[in-house]
C-alpha cells in the first residue's frame, strides 16, 4: 500500500465566531486522487489553504510528506505542495514563460529555464510560451496555472475547482493532466462541484459541509447503509424495484415472478447515483 | 531571508511596471511638474515681464536675508543671488517625486496582484511574508529613487543652461547631498510603506493613491513656509527631518509586517 503523503488529523478552523471547518480528518496516498465535494461555503477552500500551508488550523494537525506543518516548518512544507487556486491568477502583462520562470525561481530550482520548458511540454502549452498571459483563452490560462503548480515536481498537488468555467474540450484536457499525476505517483486532492468529474477522476470521494460527512470510494458511498436494490423490467413495459439483502437473493425473486406468470426482459441493479448520495448527505437545499 | 526569492518577485514587478503606463506616467509627470515652477519663476516670468528678477524686486529681500543662513549664496549678487535663492527653495519640490512615484508604483505593485488574484499562488510558494514585503517595496524603491535622481540631474542641468553663471554650483551643496542621498530615500521608504498598508485595504490603485497622496502635504507646507522667507531649510533642519523620518519608518515597518502576514492577506485583504 502506498504511503500517505498528506495527512490531516482533526482539523478545525475558526474565523472569529464562525467555524469554517470542524474536526476534519483525511489522508491522501501517493498515486491517489481524492475528490473534495461540498456546497458553496462548505469549507473546501479553507481546507485547501490549510493543507497547502497557507493558513494554520485553529486545532488539529497536518503532515505533508511526513513533516508536521507548524509556523516554523510552513515555508518548507509549501515547497512540497503544488496548489492550483480557483482563479488562474497569472500576471497578465507578462508572457507565459516569464510567469513560470518567476515561480521556478521562487521555488529555488537550479535550472529554471529547463524546468519551464519541461512543464510547458507537460501541459501542452509550449507553442504559446512567448504569448502574453492575458491574451490566452480561459482553458489555456488554466493549463498555465496548472504548469505553475507542477513546476517544482511537488509530491502533493491540491487543485481548487480545476475545470470550473472551462469548455468541455479544455476540461477534458485538464482532467487528462490530472489523471497523469496519479501515474506520476502524486497525491492529488481535487476540490470540485462537478460530481461526474469527481466520479471519473477520483479513487475516493470526500464530502464536506463544515464537517467531513463521508470519505470512501464511489462504489462504497453508493451502497453505504443501503440494501441492494434491483430494477425488474417486464415485457408489458412496466417495471418494479425490489430490495434484497444480498445478490444471491435475486434468482429466487426472478423465479417467483416467472412462476407467477410475469415475462421478465431485464433485471438490473438500481444503483443510487453519486448525486443521490451527495444530496442525501448535504441536504437538497445545498 | 532568501535574496533569490526577493529578486524573483522584484524582477517580475519591474517587468510589469515597464509594461504598465498607468503606473509609470504619473511618476514621469511628477518629474516634469516638479522641475517646471522653478524655471517659470526665475526665467519664464522675467522674460514675459521684460524685467530681470533684480529689477522687479521679487524675492530680493528674502534672498538677502537668506545669505546669512545659506553660506553657499555668499559671493553672489543681483539676479544671480535671487536665482540661486529661488532654485534652492524650489529644490524641495523635487522631494515630491519620491512621494508621487513611490505611491504610483507601489499601489500598482500591490493592488495589481490583488486585482489579478495572483497573491494566493504567490503565497503558496516558500516565500516568507517578510521577503514578500521587501520584494514588493524593492522595485518601486529603485524606480522612484532613479526618477528622483534623474529629476535632480535635470534640475542642475537646467540651471546650468538657463541660470546666471555660477548659480548651478551653489546647488551642489551639503544641503542637496542630504536632500537627495538621505532624505529622498527615507521619504520614499515611508511613502512605500504607507502605500502598501493602504493598498491592503483598497480595491483599486486610484483610491489608494488618493489616500497616500496626503503625504505631499507636509512637504508642501515646508516649501511654502520657506518660499515666504519665514524659514530656511538648513542642513541641520534636514538632518532633523531625516531622523524623524527614520523613526516613522520603523513604526511603519512594524505595521507593514503585520499587514503582510499570510493569513491577513488571504482572509482580510479586499
Amino acid at each position: 500500500m502506498a504511503a500517505d503523503l498528506l495527512v490531516a488529523d482533526r482539523l478545525t478552523r475558526v474565523f472569529g465566531d464562525r467555524v469554517a471547518v470542524r474536526d476534519l480528518s483525511l489522508s491522501v496516498a501517493a498515486g491517489e486522487i481524492v475528490a473534495l465535494l461540498g456546497p458553496n461555503g462548505a469549507g473546501k477552500t479553507t481546507t485547501m489553504r490549510m493543507l497547502a500551508g497557507l493558513i494554520l488550523p485553529t486545532a488539529g494537525s497536518i503532515a505533508i510528506d511526513r513533516v508536521p506543518i507548524t509556523p516554523e516548518t510552513a515555508d518548507r512544507a509549501r515547497a512540497s505542495v503544488g496548489l492550483l487556486t480557483e482563479a488562474p491568477g497569472l500576471w497578465e502583462r507578462l508572457t507565459v514563460r516569464v510567469n513560470l520562470l518567476t515561480y521556478a525561481r521562487l521555488q529555488g530550482l537550479h535550472y529554471p529555464e529547463q524546468a519551464v520548458s519541461r512543464v510547458l511540454e507537460q501541459v501542452d502549452v509550449a507553442d504559446r510560451a512567448n504569448d502574453q498571459a492575458g491574451k490566452l483563452s480561459k482553458g489555456l490560462k488554466q493549463r498555465v496555472a496548472l504548469a505553475r503548480a507542477l513546476i517544482h515536481h511537488p509530491p502533493i498537488v491540491l487543485l481548487d475547482e480545476p475545470t470550473s468555467g472551462l469548455d468541455p474540450a479544455s476540461a477534458r484536457h485538464v482532467r487528462d493532466l490530472i489523471d497523469g499525476l496519479r501515474a506520476d505517483g502524486c497525491a492529488v486532492l481535487v476540490s470540485t462541484h462537478n460530481l461526474a468529474e469527481a466520479e471519473e477522476l477520483a479513487d475516493r470521494i470526500a464530502i464536506l459541509k463544515t464537517e467531513l460527512l463521508a470519505l470512501d470510494t464511489t462504489a462504497a458511498l453508493r451502497h453505504d447503509g443501503e440494501d441492494i436494490r434491483v430494477l425488474i423490467e417486464f415485457a408489458d413495459g412496466t417495471s418494479e424495484t425490489r430490495t434484497v439483502n444480498a445478490l444471491p437473493d435475486v434468482p429466487g425473486i426472478v423465479r417467483d415472478l416467472v412462476t407467477a406468470g410475469k415475462q421478465i426482459v431485464r433485471v438490473v441493479p438500481d444503483r443510487r447515483s453519486l448525486e443521490d448520495v451527495y444530496l442525501s448527505l448535504v441536504g437538497e437545499d445545498s | 531571508m532568501n535574496s533569490g526569492r526577493i529578486l524573483a518577485v522584484a524582477r517580475k514587478d519591474a517587468a510589469e511596471l515597464i509594461r504598465n503606463p498607468g503606473a509609470t506616467l504619473p511618476a514621469l509627470a511628477m518629474v516634469a511638474g516638479s522641475l517646471f515652477p522653478a524655471f517659470l519663476v526665475t526665467v519664464g516670468a522675467p522674460m514675459i515681464a521684460g524685467r530681470t528678477l533684480e529689477e522687479s524686486g521679487a524675492f530680493a529681500d528674502e534672498a538677502a536675508r537668506a545669505v546669512g543662513m545659506m553660506p553657499e549664496l555668499t559671493g553672489l549678487a543681483g539676479t544671480a543671488l535671487i536665482q540661486a535663492f529661488v532654485f534652492h527653495q524650489f529644490a524641495l519640490l523635487l522631494m515630491l517625486v519620491p512621494v508621487v512615484a513611490a505611491t504610483a508604483l507601489a499601489t500598482h505593485a500591490v493592488i495589481g496582484e490583488k486585482q489579478a488574484r495572483a497573491l494566493e499562488p504567490l503565497l503558496a510558494t516558500p516565500i516568507s511574508t517578510v521577503e514578500l514585503l521587501v520584494a514588493k517595496c524593492s522595485t518601486p524603491f529603485v524606480f522612484a529613487l532613479a526618477l528622483t535622481w534623474l529629476a535632480g540631474a535635470l534640475y542642475i542641468g537646467g540651471i546650468l543652461v538657463v541660470g546666471e553663471p555660477g548659480v548651478w554650483r551653489t546647488i551642489l551643496s551639503a544641503r542637496a547631498f542630504i536632500m537627495f542621498v538621505v532624505l529622498a530615500p527615507l521619504v520614499e521608504l515611508a511613502t512605500l510603506q504607507v502605500s502598501v498598508i493602504v493598498s491592503s485595504r483598497a480595491s483599486d490603485p486610484r483610491s489608494a493613491q488618493q489616500l497616500t497622496s496626503l503625504l505631499i502635504l507636509p512637504i508642501t507646507v515646508v516649501f511654502i513656509a520657506q518660499l515666504m522667507g519665514s524659514f530656511v531649510l538648513t542642513p541641520g533642519w534636514l538632518l532633523a527631518g531625516c531622523a524623524a523620518l527614520a523613526l516613522i519608518n520603523a513604526v511603519l515597518l512594524a505595521i507593514g509586517v503585520r499587514v503582510f502576514e499570510r493569513e491577513t492577506i488571504l482572509t482580510r485583504w479586499r
